[in-house]
């Protein structure tokens, strides 16, 4: 058994150390936010934040996250939506959707780093997350607002 | 009739928390406990005859429940003919072909009794390009075509040509003939187009009662059902077919696709059985947009008329006719679309090779078309010295003029949006200065695309709460109709808030026929089918309402979630009180609507082989770009981008610029640097997103948009879909800036900084494609 923290709770993975991270929370425990796209460490759909940092959970082993603090996309909502994606819903920058677990991940540790970006510095932070439906623009459009109004 | 403007709003989608939340739950997503996992096994050859598939030992190992192959489904299905088993069946035409499937209790155990299935196989001669596939003496994907079941009468057929369209309006060879005539030849060849949507093709299938129910991430249940059906052999009322929210689509899922293994697993296992596409076999084989090789030739007088075109469209559908067969049809109103033509052939082929079959995308033959049309465009006026702008805005499509196959344009559309980007064009100075030591490029460039109608249908059900039910089959892909437009509709139609209407996706067993997502229909169709049921519901609610108020029912106004007598605010009873009211009385009121397409006329005569001879909603496009292009790396960029869309009427205008830039950035991708490739084995080079290079962020711009309204349409108040058409010029304006630019004859696509450069340094003479000879006569069937 594996233990680790998943969103502030503590838990036990049976599978094995080797096992995908993201296949434990989206197998094991049913948390499906993080989504499979390339799993080559490419998309960024399957970014999570691992002890604070955001990982490709695709590229992660079981045993690498052991003892370790995961969040996922389902713990960003605390009692409601965090501001950036307040801002996301107000910018219908939602299409598909299958990259918003990700992106969100990504965005909202670097809104914590960078908490003034610029247009481009926003553009550079979403080099590792791919969307396939919006053309970028809202998203980027969103992330900028949730910044100026944080 | 209730007021366009109450339908119009920036109604926010109401799919938007969840799927910020991680909360969505896609097919991928789904399959509970008990479920079996299931896996293809598939050929790694492109061409090969099977001598033996033995199952027997896979069948004991650890896990497994169920293992199906081509003799448990005998069927062919196809659209046009029915040329396409579900395995492979006696032999291999593509590298990554099905063989087997197999069901067992975890991922792992599938795959390693997959590994565990016995094949033999002797390797054929295959044809990989469609060069190749044209020889006499080539080798014949399907030695068997003429015994094919055909399911569309008319088209021309023969080897490896699996279908053949062509238009013949008035006199080419006098009109090529002429002694006042300057012709101009142009060839253009395309690659395919990967949809790398982020949802795989995806299914979960089980086996309940002697039915199928079959949980898919598809944008046409009721093609699922029905092909599922064919290849089993049973009637098609035995599959349900349900759609969860799709993670993407652009076209990849306008077909039937995993859905049948997944059934006959579940019907041999007695379990629920999931299947999923790895994202290596998505690459391998997706139904990309098709690579194809283009000829066209034009007669122009110096004043700039056209009095004569002819072309050739080579589409490579790969080892089976699928969509392509369809799309040979779009030929015709893509590259014999946007311009006034004196007389006029054209003839589109879809080749079998042995390579993995390709499909719909996104505006689909129209793209590359588009992109050949407005490069050969800039070559006629190269050729005869006319301005580029003043040449497409005196031979644009206006009203009462004749479209290729004779159809009968309404409305001056196209010269008014060219007007406008010329307008749009002259209010901002131009970005050549951020170039900066670059080649700056500037293009202009207009399309012509079309709303795929046809038959839908949708129930409205009014509840006593005061809330409606809006059950069709139709499904949310991303692109917002099910969220944003169609409630829209059915609240304006009966006076309450869009909130109040509940949509119901996807269910066959629960709403009838509907051709599917795809095309722009959504809004457009179902849209109109929805609107007849509303005024089957309005004119009961509306009945019940008069009874009440003691009141004749032409008197009555419906709005904010009441029946108001006209001029008394306040005098009327709130919607749900007439529906509580007539559930009592009456029963539970309730209405169906229904909508296909009223098929415009072509010209008796001048299409053979074609789906759909006339447009019923023809959509426009203008698009303009700039970009510079770096003399030393090929890099390009693109510096500014505009759009103005004909789009009926705008009924979300925030929705339709989102797809607006998304399709554009789609556009972008296949442009610049989507490209896949095919080895001399027949595979597919590019294997995932390290080698098939999608737009990122840092690569695309702000698109500036402008929605022109008020090109008739017989959408509902007006609409045209607007999801589909944005896609449709970007090649074209890249192609056309990056010639204007460099100078050079841009030929190709993706422009790719190698092409780019090659162009550049006049490394490669220009492309020739022989194979498609000048004479028309020598090169169709028909
Ligand atoms: S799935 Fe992990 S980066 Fe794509
Ligand atoms: S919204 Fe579909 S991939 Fe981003």
């Amino acid at each position: 058994m594996t233990a680790l923290t998943v969103n502030g709770e503590e838990r036990a993975s049976r599978s094995g150390p080797m096992t995908p991270l993201l296949d434990v929370l989206r197998e094991e425990f049913f948390l499906t936010g993080a989504k499979a796209v390339c799993r080559e460490g490419f998309c960024g759909a399957c970014t999570v934040h691992l002890d604070g940092e955001p990982v490709a959970s695709c590229l992660v082993p079981l045993g690498a996250a052991a003892g370790r603090e995961v969040r996922t996309v389902e713990a960003l909502a605390a009692g409601g939506l965090s501001r950036l994606q307040q801002a996301m819903e107000d910018h219908d920058a939602v299409q598909c959707g299958m990259c918003f677990p990700g992106m969100l991940m990504t965005l909202t540790d670097f809104l914590r780093h960078t908490p003034a970006p610029t247009r481009a510095e926003v553009k550079a932070a979403l080099a590792g997350n791919i969307c396939r439906c919006t053309g970028y623009e809202r998203i980027v459009d969103a992330a900028l607002d949730a910044a100026r109004s944080a | 009739m209730p007021d366009p403007a109450a339908a119009t709003m920036d109604l926010p989608r109401r799919d938007a928390r969840d799927k910020l939340q991680g909360r969505t739950r896609y097919t991928v997503d789904r399959g509970g406990a008990g479920t079996l996992q299931a896996v293809l096994l598939r050929a790694e050859v492109a061409s090969a005859r099977i001598l033996r598939l033995d199952t027997a030992k896979a069948r004991s190992m650890p896990g497994v429940r169920a293992i199906v192959t081509a003799e448990d489904a005998p069927g062919r299905h196809g659209i046009g003919i029915a040329d396409h088993p579900l395995f492979a069946t006696g032999c291999v035409r593509y590298d990554g072909e099905p063989l087997a499937a197999v069901a067992a209790e975890t991922l792992e155990q599938a795959e390693a009794a997959a590994a565990a299935i016995a094949v033999e196989l002797e390797p054929l001669p295959a044809v990989i390009e469609m060069a190749q596939a044209l020889t006499p003496d080539a080798p014949l994907v399907h030695p068997d075509w003429r015994d094919y079941e055909v399911l569309l009468a008319g088209a021309a057929r023969a080897g490896n040509v699996a279908w053949e369209a062509t238009v013949v309006r008035g006199d080419v060879d006098a009109a090529f003939a002429r002694a006042d005539v300057t012709i101009v030849d142009s060839v253009f060849r395309v690659g395919r187009q990967n949809h790398l949507s982020f949802e795989p093709r995806a299914v979960v299938a089980s086996y309940e009662d002697g039915r199928f129910h079959i949980e898919t991430s598809t944008q046409v249940p009721w093609s699922v059902r029905a092909t599922t059906a064919k290849l089993l052999g049973i009637a098609p009322s035995q599959v349900r077919v349900t759609v969860p929210a799709v993670g993407g689509g652009f076209g990849l899922k306008f077909d039937c696709a995993l859905e049948p293994f997944a059934a006959l697993l579940a019907r041999a296992s007695g379990r629920p059985v999931k299947l999923v596409n790895s994202r290596r076999e998505e690459m391998l084989t997706c139904l990309c947009r098709e690579n194809a090789e283009i000829r066209i030739r034009s007669a122009v007088t110096a004043e700039g008329e056209i009095v004569g075109r002819e072309a050739v469209v080579l589409m490579d559908c790969g080892a089976y006719g699928g969509e392509q067969i369809f799309l040979t049809t779009m030929t015709a109103h893509t590259l014999g679309g946007n311009y006034r033509l004196g007389a006029v052939r054209l003839a589109s082929r879809a080749v079998y090779t042995n390579t993995a079959p390709n499909g719909a995308f996104r505006a689909c033959n129209g793209v590359y078309n588009t992109f050949a049309l407005e490069r050969h465009t800039d070559e006629i006026c190269a050729a005869i010295g006319m301005d580029r702008l003043a040449f497409r805005r005196r031979n644009v499509l206006g009203d009462g003029d004749l479209g290729a196959t004779g159809q009968v344009f309404e409305g001056d559309v196209l010269g008014p949006m060219l007007d406008k980007m010329v307008a749009l064009r002259a209010e901002k100075p131009s970005r050549a200065p951020r170039a900066e030591g670059r080649l700056h490029g500037r293009a202009s460039v207009v399309g012509t695309w079309f709303v795929f109608v046809g038959p839908s249908a949708a129930t409205v059900n009014l509840n006593p709460d005061g809330s409606a039910t809006l059950v069709t089959s139709g499904v949310e892909i991303g692109s917002g109709s099910m969220v944003q437009a169609l409630p829209q509709i059915v609240a304006a139609e009966l006076g309450l808030k869009p909130e109040d209407v509940v949509v119901r996706t996807a269910d066959t067993d629960a709403a009838g026929y509907d051709v599917g997502v795809g095309g722009g229909r959504t809004t457009v169709s179902l849209g109109a089918a929805s609107t007849a049921a509303c005024v089957e519901v309005r004119r009961k609610m509306l009945k019940v309402a008069a009874d009440m108020l003691e009141t004749a029912p032409e008197d009555l106004v419906l709005a904010k979630g009441r029946v108001e007598i006209v001029g008394i605010p306040g005098s009327g009873v709130t919607i749900a009180e007439i529906a509580a009211r007539a559930q009592s009385l009456t029963g539970p009121i309730s209405g169906s609507g229904a909508f296909t397409g009223p098929g415009v006329a072509a010209m008796p005569g001048c299409a053979a082989g074609h789906f759909i001879e006339a447009l019923d909603i023809p959509v426009f496009a203008v698009h303009d770009c700039e970009v510079a292009v770096d003399p030393d790396t090929g890099h390009v960029e693109v510096l500014a981008y505009t759009v103005v869309q004909d789009v009926g009427r705008a009924l979300n205008r925030r929705a339709i610029a989102g797809q607006i830039q998304g399709g554009v950035v789609q556009g972008l991708g296949y442009a610049l640097h989507e490209e896949m490739s095919i080895g001399p084995d027949g595979r597919i080079l590019q294997s995932g997103l390290e080698t098939y290079r999608v737009p990122l962020a840092e690569d695309v711009v702000p698109v500036e948009i402008h929605l022109h309204e008020g090109a008739p349409s017989i959408g509902p108040l007006g609409v045209k879909g607007a999801g589909e058409v944005p896609i449709l010029n970007v090649g074209a304006a890249i192609a056309c800036a990056v010639a204007d630019a460099t100078g050079r004859r841009v030929q190709e696509l993706p422009l790719t900084p190698p092409r780019v450069l090659a162009l550049l340094r006049e490394r490669e003479g220009p492309l020739e494609l022989a194979h498609i000879a000048k004479d028309w006569r020598e090169k169709v069937l028909g």
